[in-house]
């Protein structure tokens, strides 16, 4: 199987994975799952999923579940999502 | 198509159930749990109590895919920069 192919599934299990760690509380661990994820896609030049881009922090790379490290809102046109860490997201709706 | 036991060694190893089967310190043998972390030279088994890092290099593990398929490999093949992993191991000599 070719490396793109194998680089996709890490991918798709390392985002599943942190969502189980941080689920399960284990918050260091869930960031080390998303920060390979993001290398993985930056070394084989691949695009991340839209569901991972949209649930994890851009500054301190942790999985988002909202409601237990996440808030959601919804505004005039846009989502907004902030992190624990008082990073904010923002995202069309569509 | 998930993971296969031809690409285990390129493949993502965290969340797989792992047995150290043999190796050069005997101290580690029989160590089991689910890989929760990896890093150039080492994986750490979630056991009992706590994370045991277990050297890749001279150490033989054995993997239980999701398939129930159990997949023994050299630890010596594993050896190499998680994120790199998928790129450098190149052909699978998996027993």
């Amino acid at each position: 199987m070719d490396t793109e192919t194998i680089a996709r599934e890490r991918i798709d299990r390392l985002c599943d994975l942190a969502r189980e760690a941080t689920v399960a509380g284990e918050d260091a661990r869930a960031r080390n799952y998303v920060r390979r994820a993001r290398r993985i896609a930056e070394r084989n030049r691949l695009r991340l999923p839209r569901e991972f881009t949209r649930f994890t922090c851009d500054s301190c790379d942790a999985y988002l579940r909202p409601g237990l490290n996440a808030r959601v809102r919804t505004r005039d046109g846009h989502v907004v999502v902030t992190c624990d860490c008082g990073e904010q997201a923002r995202y069309p709706y569509d | 198509m998930p993971l296969t036991p031809e690409t285990l060694p390129r493949h993502e190893l965290v969340g797989l159930d792992a047995r150290v089967r043999a190796g050069a310190n005997p101290d580690l043998l029989g160590i089991e749990g689910c890989v929760v972390t990896e890093t150039t030279k080492t994986l750490g088994l979630q056991g009992a109590d706590r994370v045991r890092h277990v050297p890749k290099e001279g150490t033989t593990f054995e993997f239980t895919l999701s398939s129930g398929e159990v997949v023994t490999v050299e630890g010596r093949r594993l050896v190499a920069r998680p994120a790199r992993r998928t790129e450098k191991s190149g052909d699978s000599k998996w027993r």
